[in-house]
């Protein structure tokens, strides 16, 4: 591997006004199709494609690899204004990031989401950089064995996330994961709970999920009890510019979280099929479960918006990993861009590692770092203007906050029943805000419980319970042994008053 | 005043009608409107590519304002194909599906809502054949290595049901391939087993494996539905009677491939000129062109061709079904 070409293809990007340009236009297009709900950078990819095909494949690939990596930067304004997330991965901003919204810290929110995703995206970059040389083991040695334990230690993470009662959290969790269950059965193709609907087959949509658990009802509470979002809460406590440069300086302030969360996203993200859903709640879990002060997470704690924007961005750094180097997508998206890569002449596989063919992949670390930084500049000019979007009166904001619920359940699989689905769970999401039931193992479950039980029969299937015993699994267990233990361990030394059994009463 | 009013109403209703139902000289019909192109599938893959190049030459060849694409994925391509049988039949819809639905209307499958002989076939972009990849670190080496595996090998597929799974059961039924499949591997999941070394083998559409095998990671031991230079193809290492007809039944569906279809009673008319146009598209040495720098294979055949061999491969014997059936499903 040549390194020696690292800074001529900084100075192809930097030196050329076209390039300059063409990262111009890129980074608002992909923000634009992150911040609309059911959009997405998929979508994106495959709309431009167009355009970029009579480019050549510098510039090309630069174009493509800057729209991509910016998208959940844009996704995440809506979840936090709104509670509506413009993609999937963006959806654990929600938790913390809405809260802030209603505490008038709209701005701080915003800057620390902006701050985190450039910074995640930037170490993302330099993860690649580094694990250049390791690839091939590191990625290897994930098996379905694995997947299966991750997956169950992102599940503990639950009680992480229960707020003040883990009995709610664990019932709100397994109905998160019975909902799991609905769609064809992976290993017998027999038909769970669809009810003859061919909606169901491919399992409950996560968009319309997360729109129908937090957006649904935050719109309800927010129609019943009048006023704009921030509306309850002091003006001026975080507006404008100043907001969002100290939300900006949050991300520096929590300098570990940032880093960590950066990494585990990277991690995730290189590892193909775990997907970016993943990626941002086992790095919220982590940001709840590491922090010293965990009973403020829920109610606007700033460090539950930085880790899953640094992990939603830094993981795309990751997966670009084993797309380019093994010509293997880490996801859907990565899929299409790897489609769009040959179409531009550029072949990945092992051969990309050979130093006539490393020029595009330094423009491609750099293009995605230089995007990233470009989105942050870009959102601090309008980002004050966006804060004060949560000063909206309710009446005037609901119909356009609920159009795009819809229309984002709408296109998230393009069926009318999807939208069925998202009323039914905005009740359920109604109930469960109105009683102070905790939301996000809801979610979690639903996401990381088909991920668990297809590892689970894979493993089974390749290994047999011995699969238990591989290396790398007995490190997940011990993972998950830890993690129960730091829990229980908190909850003897507040014997007196176990969080748990404190009954909600706010 | 009034009266003329009315009848001038009427007039316009009544050649609105005409138009709809597409009766008599409508040559003229399409001009200004907009063709909707479902695609099964998620935007981006095969399907959504084909559609979305298709589409595009065939505002060429036509005097429609646009042609826009609508994916509308789900439930393995049944979606799709059940949204394209529903549409209305007026010419302006047209879509592309897995033909591998053809097992699911062979074996009774749930959520089939029609039968597949009904729709207006416009033609087929290219075949989709289908092969064995093995990983270079496997035992299997070649097809007669596998037919002489005295321990079952290890095989991936894709979930349950899925036209590939099919595919690849009643391939192992009819060689008698002692094989182990583990369903469940979307995507480009199967290719990271193979490279882990988890599973040996994965049977798939031989475009998907190009970046697989260009990176040395494995090679092809068997194909189906296409000629492929220095790789067995299935039909002629199929011994038995029984073999060579199970074998036909793959081949016959690879060699569909990406087909395109008109809901049933569409208006012959259109139709034709439906045909017609997909036709020169797919003729149009620009468009060869641009499929080959987007890797997409152009094999066309046309019309009431394409019709046939839906019709002839549905067009199984009782006792043919059953076998298929107990390849597919493991019961008579």
């Amino acid at each position: 591997m040549d390194f020696g070409g690292i800074f001529d293809a900084l100075l192809t990007i930097v030196g050329s006004p076209y390039h300059l340009f063409l990262l111009a236009i890129a980074v608002p297009i992909g923000m634009f199709f992150g911040a609309i709900p059911g959009l997405g950078g998929k979508l994106g990819i495959v709309l431009v494609i167009p355009f970029v095909f009579g480019m050549d494949a510098v510039a090309g690939a630069l174009f493509l690899i800057a729209m991509h990596s910016v998208v959940h930067t844009g996704g995440s304004v809506p979840s936090i204004l709104f509670g509506v997330p413009g993609t999937g991965p963006d959806a654990a901003t929600i938790v913390d990031g809405l809260p802030m919204t209603k505490n008038g810290e709209a701005g701080r929110a915003l800057g620390a989401a902006f701050g985190a995703s450039g910074v995640g995206g930037v170490i993302g970059g330099l993860f690649l950089l580094a694990l250049l040389p390791l690839l091939q083991p590191i990625v290897l040695a994930f098996s379905p064995a694995e997947f299966f334990l991750l997956a169950l230690f992102g599940i503990t993470l639950i009680a992480m996330l229960s707020g003040d009662s883990l009995v709610k959290g664990m019932m709100v969790g397994f109905f998160g994961l019975m909902m799991a269950f609905v769609k064809l059965d992976p290993q017998t193709g027999i038909e769970r709970y669809t009810f003859g609907q061919l909606f169901l087959w491919d399992g409950i949509d996560i968009i319309a999920a997360v729109l129908g658990i937090f957006a649904i009802p935050e719109m309800i509470a927010l129609g019943a009890a009048g006023g704009s979002m921030a509306g309850g809460s002091k003006i001026n406590a975080s507006y404008g510019l100043a907001g969002v440069l100290r939300g900006i300086g949050d991300v520096f302030r929590h300098w570990t979280l940032t880093i960590r969360t950066s990494l585990i996203g990277a991690f995730i993200g290189m590892i193909p099929g775990l997907g970016g859903d993943a990626a941002s709640w086992i790095c919220y879990g982590h940001a709840a479960q590491s922090s010293k002060t965990p009973e403020r997470f829920g109610k606007g704690a700033v460090e539950g918006v930085i880790a899953p924007e640094t992990a939603n961005n830094s993981k795309e750094g990751g997966s670009l990993l084993p797309t380019l180097f093994f010509a293997v997508p880490g996801s859907s998206g990565m899929a299409i861009l790897l489609g769009a890569f040959i179409m531009l002449g550029i072949q990945p596989g092992p051969a990309l590692a050979l130093p006539e063919n490393m020029d595009i992949v330094w423009v491609l670390i750099w293009g995605l770092m230089l995007a990233n930084i470009l989105a942050v500049i870009m959102f601090i000019v309008v980002a004050p203007g966006l804060g004060y979007l949560s000063y909206v009166r309710g009446n005037l904001l609901i119909p356009f906050v609920l159009a795009l619920t819809f229309l984002g359940a709408y296109l998230a699989i393009r069926s009318w029943e999807n939208m069925a689905l998202l009323m039914a769970l905005g009740v359920l999401g109604y109930f469960l805000k109105k009683y102070h039931w905790p939301r996000p193992p809801f979610v979690i479950g639903l996401i990381l419980g088909p991920i668990a039980e297809d590892s689970f029969h894979k493993a089974m299937a390749l290994w047999g319970p011995a699969f238990l015993l591989r290396p790398g699994a007995l490190v997940m267990i011990g993972l998950i042994v830890l993690t129960i233990g730091i829990y229980v361990y908190r909850l003897v030394r507040h014997k007196d008053a176990p969080e748990w059994m404190h009954e909600d009463d706010d | 005043m009034r009266r003329t009013v009315v009848a001038s109403f009427a007039v316009v209703l009544l050649a609105a009608c005409s138009q709809d139902t597409g009766n008599g000289d409508d040559s003229d019909f399409y001009q200004g409107k907009t063709i909707s192109y479902i695609v099964a599938t998620d935007p981006g893959g095969g399907y959504d590519s084909y559609a979305r190049l298709i589409g595009g030459y065939l505002q060429k060849y036509m005097p429609v304002d646009n042609v826009v694409i609508k994916n509308t994925p789900g439930a393995g391509h049944l979606v799709g194909a059940n949204t394209l049988h529903r549409s209305k039949p007026n010419g302006l819809t047209i879509g592309t599906f897995n033909i591998g639905l053809i097992y699911g209307q062979l074996l009774g499958k749930a959520g089939m809502a029609f039968d597949l002989r009904d729709l207006a076939w416009v033609g087929k972009a290219a075949g989709e054949p289908r092969s064995i990849v093995v990983s270079n670190n496997c035992v299997i080496q070649s097809i007669d290595d596998l037919i002489a595996a005295e321990e079952p090998v290890k095989f991936g597929s894709a979930g349950l049901g899925s036209a590939s799974w099919s595919d690849m059961m009643l391939l192992a039924d009819a060689l008698e391939l002692k094989v182990e499949i583990v369903p469940g591997f979307e995507g480009n999941e199967g290719e990271m087993s193979m490279m882990r070394g988890e599973i040996c083998a994965i049977m798939g559409s031989t475009s998907s494996f190009k970046n697989f095998l260009d990176s040395g990671y494995g090679h092809l031991i068997l194909t189906v539905g296409g000629e492929l230079e220095g790789v067995p193809n299935a039909v002629d290492v199929a011994q038995t009677e029984r073999a060579k007809r199970l074998v036909a039944i793959v081949d016959a569906l690879a060699k569909l491939g990406r087909i395109t279809a008109a809901p049933p009673g569409t208006p012959p008319a259109r139709l034709e000129a439906l045909r017609a146009a997909y036709k020169a598209s797919l003729e149009d040495p620009q468009l060869r062109a641009e499929a080959a720098r987007l890797g997409l294979p152009i094999d066309p055949a046309y019309g009431e061709e394409v019709e046939q061999l839906v019709i002839g491969a549905l067009d199984q014997t009782p006792e043919t079904i059953a076998m298929i059936k107990k390849a597919i499903d493991g019961t008579e």
